[in-house]
């Protein structure tokens, strides 16, 4: 403003040519508003799916910032195994990705894989806890009984592990052939959570060798993670039929290293994880697949990866193929008929139903596995313990109808997955770890432990928590809360895979996922959905200049001048900023 | 990081304060706030009668931390041209005088006084925000406002008659140095047009589109998205052209369809399909005639769909 031009002042004081010196500061156009805007970080889709519970965008955000070992312990917080979820996980963490509205989800997976496979190059620090007199006994060691394990001894409890194989990693190793997941990365991955102090005994049948009341007599509690291991039958006739195997013991079979003789043509029953599983192994072992399941390609529930990859190493797949019976000559199977199946009306899985067509057609086979589901056999259990079709029910926090004993993973009535048996794990060491200290926590005490709906963090039941959240608010920020506009497109970084011939060729690892430096590059395309990272799109766009740059990297709003127009709110990448009602 | 990192090329200043009056949602002041940030201090505003007379704030305050030269409605140009003579008798030359006004005093009311001050290729950078119509004293149509388009004094029932001039092209055609568009909501684009215009000599025009909340009939927080949504679908394109010539494609414009722009604002809400047809379709040929425009003067014409929101 210009101070040194004399003004002739006219009557009362108004000069004659109208001239400004003050500025508009006086003009208090924050009283205009009836909304104003407020920083208040949520909840980013892929924290609020994941069963684990993971702070996806949490270790995301660490990386964008370069803090690689930060990141690597914020995962661990949550999951004893990344090498392990990094390459098996069905990743409903990419499928709700705000990114997939511009050019594709991140490659969450693929970033969680390099970061567990640093974590064995670089290990993180075991943090000390207070040791507590308590000792907890989990039996069986696959991912949720090792997750409940590695939470118990990371809260201070003694911890001993149940295994009746000679190995531990339950369904880890037992079902998942070595291509998808070599055993070294497994071991290192177990390895981890024994180097918390946890004793894993293997060999050991729970319910035969040590009964079940010396276990709740010896232990202050006890964790039941036994798993799923029997196949269901399909109830056909011809089912006995030499040939026809349950697929999960046929893969138990390949995965001790056996090669079974299959014949030529195998017919796999099913569209699961174990269905893909068989059909895959199968075609290692030379066999022609052909995969039968009586819905259609979206309805299988195996991961939408794994199908690619049967069918890209050869794999047939028959839909709306309904096995009604087994045909056999010289005492061995020789064919499959199927009943052809037409899609009714949604069932109770949101999937439509397929119903029978009377028509039926034959499928030559030398061997047929099946893998329509399995389900879960406790022997010598104590029969007061409620359980239903699916298994053992439990509470929000693994509690089963028997104080002391405590369930997850597949032997519980909750969805098989490797995640969601990680994630119960968590839950059950959780629920342990309050029934033991008597702690009479309330559900909003719970909720605050969650990210949105989602899982609980163990992080933030410790207290440990690295991530400081702005007023955090518990809800996830949808697609429409992104400002798409404020991002330029970086296509997603796929995998590296083995070409297909020499895949089915071997046990080899066929993902071979991406290099450290791609992954790292991958992390830079989280949107941070919801999360303040402080990148100024708020403050060069208020038409009112009223946000300004704090001390300590945050903003200050001039609520005296917003007039509360929202376009800080509606110009933030990440929906970082809620507008409210004014409160005056 | 796949955020587009404005905030390292946004020049930062307090050239703009606060309390200032525009409505809420407007973009002038943004567009101001980036302007003046980019110019700096040494800077002179003329500016005749438009909405910003009043944003700039009743006397005996101002929003705006330069002088500035309130003037008649036909008359920006001419101030303008006095007062880059005053500071050049001074032997300030490198000060920046900079008309300030908005589409009517710009296509209609001052279009002589610009046309005769580009004709004397007056050293002046000329900003006129583009909020279509003359929104200060009512939302009247202006020779700004679209076809089609709802205004006090064009009702429903008698929308806008006439298509919106091409003044970028008027004032290419009197080959002054350097004419472009943009607008606040592609804030990198715009700075660094102000950047390039600061730096050159002669009549400097740029034609900004400042989405208006109250005269657009759309939500104080959509303007931006707005205009975004004006460029990609090619209603407002982003062009730059040097001396009358060389015009050029300065983003990429994905060309989506215009229909969900119109829709979202109360002032398109009466149109038809068939009226949204014939938009579309002059869209589609004043594209063409700017590729062509682009291309004969040897600029480079996108060939494949471009991506949205991407540099070009």
């Amino acid at each position: 403003m210009p101070d040194n031009i004399p003004v002739t002042p006219g009557p009362r004081g108004v000069p004659q040519v109208a001239m400004s010196r003050t500025s508009t500061l006086v003009t208090r156009t924050g009283s205009w508003k009836y909304i104003r805007p407020a920083y208040h970080d949520r909840v980013a889709p892929c924290n609020a799916r994941c069963p684990v519970g993971i702070d996806i965008e949490g270790y995301l955000n660490l990386l964008r910032e370069g803090r690689v070992d930060d990141a690597r312990d914020l995962l661990l917080q949550e999951n004893p195994m990344p090498s392990v979820t990094g390459r098996v996980c069905h990743h409903p963490c990419e499928n709700a990705c705000n990114r997939r509205a511009l050019d594709g989800a991140v490659a969450i997976h693929a970033v969680e894989r390099a970061l567990g496979d640093l974590a064995h190059e670089r290990p993180a620090p075991i943090p000390t806890a207070t040791p507590r007199a308590e000792r907890v006994a989990v039996v069986g060691s696959g991912p949720a009984g090792l997750a409940s394990a590695y939470h118990l001894a990371r809260l201070g409890y003694g911890v001993t592990v149940y295994e009746t194989a000679d190995k531990p990693g339950g369904m880890l190793r037992l079902g998942i052939p070595e291509y998808r997941l070599p055993r070294a990365v497994l071991d290192r991955d177990i390895d981890r959570v024994r180097a918390h102090g946890v004793d894993i005994k293997c060999g050991v049948r729970v319910g035969v060798d040590v009964t079940w009341d010396d276990l709740t007599s010896t232990f202050d509690a006890v964790c039941v993670s036994t798993g799923a291991h029997t196949s269901r039958a399909l109830g056909v006739p011809g089912e006995s039929l030499p040939g026809v195997r349950a697929g999960l013991a046929f893969l138990r079979d390949v995965n001790d290293g056996q090669r079974p003789a299959l014949g030529a043509r195998v017919v796999v029953v099913g569209g699961g994880n174990t269905a893909m599983d068989c059909a895959r192994a199968a075609l290692r072992l030379g066999a022609q697949v052909t995969v039968a399941y009586r819905r259609t390609r979206d309805a299988m529930p195996a991961i939408r990866e794994e199908v690619e990859d049967a069918e890209r190493e050869g794999a047939q797949f028959v839909f709306l193929a309904n096995p009604v019976e087994f045909t056999g000559a010289n005492g061995r199977v020789q064919s499959l008929t199927c009943e052809r199946m037409a899609l009714g009306e949604p069932d109770a899985s949101g999937r439509r139903r397929p119903m029978p067509t009377g028509e039926t057609f034959v499928i030559e086979a030398d061997t047929v596995l099946t893998a329509i589901g399995e389900s879960s056999t406790l022997e010598g259990f104590p029969g007061d313990v409620t359980r239903n079709d699916a298994g053992l029910e439990v509470d929000a926090l693994g509690g089963t109808t028997r104080d002391l004993l405590f369930a997850g993973g597949d032997v519980t009535d909750l969805e098989r997955t490797v995640a969601d048996a990680l994630g119960a794990g968590k839950r059950a060491a959780i629920g342990i770890d309050r029934h033991l200290r008597r702690h009479a926590g309330d559900t909003a005490e719970l909720n605050a432990l969650r990210f949105a709906t989602g899982n609980l963090s163990a992080a933030r039941w410790m207290q440990r928590d690295p991530v400081r959240r702005v007023d955090p608010i518990n809800d996830v920020v949808g697609t429409d809360d992104i400002t798409l506009s404020q991002y330029r497109r970086m296509p997603r970084h796929a995998d590296a895979h083995l070409p297909s011939d020499v895949a089915r060729g071997g046990f080899a690892e066929v993902n071979e996922g991406l290099t450290a430096a791609e992954a790292m590059d991958e992390a830079q395309r989280c949107f941070n959905c919801g999360v303040c990272t402080q990148c100024d799109v708020c403050l060069i766009f208020c038409p009112d200049a009223a946000i300004t740059r704090v001390e300590g990297g945050a903003y200050a709003i001039a609520l005296d001048y917003c007039k509360g127009c929202g376009i800080c709110a509606a110009e933030c990448p990440r929906g970082a900023i809620t507008m409210t009602q004014d409160r005056t | 990081m796949s955020q587009l990192r404005i905030n390292e090329c946004i020049p930062s200043g307090d050239l703009l304060t606060p309390g200032h009056l525009a409505c809420p949602g407007c973009a002038a002041p943004l567009a101001m706030k980036l302007a003046l940030n980019t110019l700096g201090s040494d800077t002179v505003v003329v500016m005749p009668a438009c909405c910003y007379t009043i944003i700039a704030g009743p006397w005996p305050q101002s929003s705006l931390q330069v002088p500035v030269y309130h003037t008649a409605f036909a008359t920006g140009p001419a101030v303008a041209s006095g007062v880059r003579a005053a500071l050049d008798m001074q032997g300030k030359h490198d000060t920046t005088v900079m008309v300030w006004v908005g589409d009517g005093g710009t296509f209609d009311i001052g279009l002589q006084s610009l046309s005769g001050a580009a004709e004397r290729n007056e050293n002046i950078l000329y900003v006129c925000y583009d909020n279509e119509a003359y929104m200060n004293t009512g939302i009247q149509r202006s020779s700004a406002t679209p076809w089609g388009a709802w205004t006090t004094t064009t009702p429903a029932q008698f929308p806008e008659a006439s298509n919106k001039k091409d003044i970028l092209a008027i004032m290419a055609a009197h080959n002054i140095p350097y004419a472009a568009s943009a607008t606040p909501a592609y804030p990198v684009d715009f700075v660094e047009k102000v950047t390039k215009a600061k730096a050159m000599r002669g009549t400097r025009f740029l034609h900004v589109l400042s989405p208006c909340p109250p005269g657009w009939k759309c939500g104080d927080d959509e303007g931006l998205e707005l205009a975004r949504m004006a460029v990609q679908n090619r209603v407002f394109p982003i062009v730059e052209v040097e001396d009358g010539q060389r015009w050029r494609l300065t983003m990429d414009h994905a060309g989506d369809a215009v229909e969900p722009y119109l829709r979202r604002q109360g002032r398109f809400r009466h149109l038809n399909g068939e009226q949204v047809t014939h938009i579309q379709a002059d869209i589609d040929a004043r594209w063409e005639q700017l590729l062509r425009r682009v291309e004969s003067s040897g600029g480079e014409v996108p060939r494949a769909p471009a991506l949205a929101g991407a540099r070009a």
